[in-house]
């Protein structure tokens, strides 16, 4: 796996309609190495992580992940954690039972992975026993973050991880991303905050730049 | 401070005005027309079949049979007003005039008066049905008029409590609870009365001398009752209205959009945003999504007591042919394992979780169709033991004919969960009695189909036939055959979602 890049794109098109969103989009991440994209609202920011997290077919271009074509197997998604789409959260279930359920699924056991500290970390210690659907929007991104956190993976794609967090959340998220990348973790996400981006430790990108 | 309050008659006149100079001409009349028409003739085509729910040729139940219905229509019928409001506005109302300056009253009055119609109709008519089943012909039409003015004060009366209960505190939870309670207990005596031969009710009817001066005071604390209420109508709670205004809402986008999940993915949400729940570790020995499922199915203990209930509704079809017995068994299958597929439904609807879990398709939904299988299995176990034990059943391993069913039951209720929404965008087709659109009815059946592989049980009912443990067997094996190509062709080892790209 190593000896690809994390994610690597070529001459991707994505369309909607008769509007060209991403023209001849090229983009390299190296494993181990974090890429955050920048841009105005409309740019393609979000298209693009669509399209590496395979939730979107594009209209041509080629797209690697680990060498490999993106796709749906459940090799694909142990490897690869996304919060692009927002989850659907399910029906009695509590929040440390949510991340208790991904690490089982996982073949962890949630204490030794530590979920009460992650919940903690996120500053919902407090909000263990609360249905995800009665949590703020901010909470329920906390949640989210998490999880993806606690399970094992190589790659994260992340659409705004820094959207509806307060400064201290931001902080957190930052240092997790920083610490995911000193672990031979690669991120790739999408961002309006640079600041957030550097002190996450990511190398920074415009959507211009990446449009050959 | 003094508010001024603003008439709402214009204002409600002039909303009306308004939306009817968008409409076509004659557009609402066009829609009585159509409706009246419509009910005409349904109840021209279906009048043999209402006759025979309404008044059948001569009465056919007993006296506990006739109190059973009492206690199931009418418990029905304020559980129904309760969970609707009773009182509601529309949503457009509920957002623009419940926060103008106008009276609070003559704002809900309108609600309260249609609702009290509905209520008195819905009574009378149940009324009459109970009363056809019952009562012997002798019985002088005087007697069967009052008792149906009765039966819609009733009515109305329980639509006072539920408006008192909707405003009102915890009280209103308790009452709920008590009217459930009787409902079983009339669902029992249902059971009891088809099960033991007991004498009609045709006699101990009262005569009008009794019955005028009850129902003049039936009648009068009616009246005062709903002087009551609409003298206090303005004290609803704001919340309390919002709430029956979206639950009208989304009834509305129901029917219309021929899409049942709007309203049963609504009452899902209420049901756990109310409840208090306290984090577990989910079952270390079981599979990950098995445990979940058993959570879920433990946190829902009242769905698992009405379960239990239903085990003896197949015991209402004694009288019928034996077939229909078999029908009703197999498609109690469905409720039963469909207690624990809310978890496949939050799957098939959104994969972000499953991708997240990093499952393949075809272990996430083996796993989901474990706790379905069990239920389903249990619950046809115990509904034909209780059959055999009233003698509707010959002798035989019924219970073990029950259990084969797990699979089946999980296959159904599993197919069924992953349904997802209506297809509109099916080419409608054309048939004597008009347009249909085929999406609502392709969707009715996806679940309600695997149940065929329950045939052997169906056949071996309807035969009335002592049953062999080569029956038990065929039956085990189809099942397991069936739910077994049912994973194989809908899932896949190399996918997480459960839909094909």
């Amino acid at each position: 796996m190593a000896d690809h890049p994390a994610v690597e794109v070529d001459g991707l098109h994505v369309s909607y309609g008769s509007t060209p969103v991403l023209v001849d989009v090229a983009l390299t991440v190296r494993a181990g190495t974090g890429v955050c994209v920048t841009g105005e609202n409309g740019i393609g920011k979000s298209t693009l992580l669509r399209c590496v997290s395979s939730l979107q077919q594009p209209d041509s271009g080629t797209i690697r992940v680990f060498g490999g074509d993106p796709g749906s197997t459940p090799e694909f998604w142990r490897a690869v954690v996304t919060t692009v789409e927002p989850p659907t959260w399910y029906p009695g279930l509590t929040a440390r039972e949510h991340a208790e359920l991904v690490c089982r699924a996982n073949g962890l056991d949630a204490e030794e992975q530590g979920v009460d500290e992650a919940l903690e970390r996120f500053g919902l210690a407090g909000h263990a026993d609360a249905i995800p659907p009665s949590l703020s929007s901010g909470q329920k991104q906390r949640l989210t973050l998490a999880i993806a956190f606690m399970r094992p993976s190589s790659l994260l794609i992340l659409d705004e991880p820094e959207a509806r967090l307060d400064s201290e959340g931001r902080d957190t998220v930052a240092a997790l991303i920083s610490e995911y990348l000193s672990t031979g973790g690669s991120v790739l996400m999408a961002s309006h905050d640079e600041v957030f981006a550097e002190k996450s430790g990511c190398a920074i990108t415009t959507m211009e730049s990446l449009s050959a | 401070m003094t508010t001024i309050t603003v008439p709402l008659a214009p204002v409600r006149r002039w909303i009306g005005r308004t939306q009817s100079a968008h409409r076509e001409r004659g557009a609402t009349a066009g829609n009585i027309y159509f409706t009246v028409l419509f009910i005409a003739v349904v109840g021209g085509i279906l009048h043999k079949q209402l006759a025979v729910v309404f008044w059948p040729t001569a009465p056919n139940a007993s006296a506990l049979a006739g109190g059973s219905l009492v206690a199931i229509l009418f418990g029905l019928l304020y559980l129904a007003l309760r969970r609707f409001g009773p009182l509601a506005l529309s949503r457009p109302a509920a957002s623009w005039l419940m926060q103008a300056p106008v009276s609070r009253r003559r704002l809900l009055l309108p609600s309260l008066r249609l609702a009290a119609i509905v209520a008195a109709i819905v009574a009378v008519l149940e009324g009459i049905a109970i009363i056809g089943h019952t009562a012997p012909r002798s019985l002088s039409g005087e007697v069967v008029a009052l008792l149906g003015i009765g039966a819609g004060l009733v009515g109305v009366a329980l639509l006072l409590v539920a408006l008192a209960a909707q405003a009102g505190g915890r009280w209103g939870d308790a009452v709920d609870a008590l009217i459930s309670l009787l409902l079983a207990a009339g669902l029992v005596g249902l059971v009891t009365a088809t099960a033991r031969d007991q004498p009609l009710a045709t006699t101990g009817w009262p005569g009008t001398s009794v019955l005028v001066p009850v129902i003049a005071g039936l009648a009068l604390v009616v009246v005062v009752l709903s002087l009551l209420a609409v003298r206090h109508l303005a004290r609803t709670p704001n919340d309390r209205i919002l709430e029956a205004s979206k639950t009208a809402g989304t009834l509305f986008d129901s029917a219309f959009g021929m899409e049942p999940s709007f309203l049963t993915d609504m009452i899902e949400r209420r049901f756990w945003a109310r409840r208090k729940l306290r984090s577990t570790r989910l079952p270390a020995r079981l599979p990950a999504l098995v445990a979940q499922d058993l959570l879920l199915v433990l946190r829902r203990r009242r769905r698992l007591l009405w379960l239990a209930l239903a085990t003896t509704l197949p015991v209402l079809l004694t009288s019928a042919p034996h077939w229909l017995v078999g029908v009703a068994v197999l498609i109690g299958l469905l409720p039963a394992a469909g207690t624990a597929t809310g978890n496949l439904k939050t799957d098939a609807g959104n994969p972000g979780l499953l991708r997240m879990l990093g499952l393949s398709s075809r272990q996430a939904v083996l796993q989901r169709m474990v706790l379905p299988g069990v239920l389903a299995g249990v619950w046809a176990a115990v509904a034909m033991t209780v059959l055999q034990a009233l003698d509707v059943l010959p002798a035989g391993p019924w219970w073990a004919l029950g259990l084969v069913l797990g699979p089946v039951g999980a296959a159904a209720a599993v197919h069924r969960a992953r349904v997802g929404f209506v297809r509109n965008e099916l080419l409608p087709l054309d048939t004597p009695m008009g347009t249909v659109s085929p999406g609502p009815l392709v969707n009715l059946v996806i679940g309600p189909d695997m149940l065929l592989l329950g045939l052997p049980t169906l056949i071996e009912i309807g035969q009335g036939q002592p049953l062999s443990w080569l029956t038990v067997l065929t039956q085990l094996v189809v099942g397991l055959v069936g739910a077994r190509a049912y994973l194989s062709g809908s899932t896949s080892p190399e996918r997480v979602e459960l839909k094909k790209a």
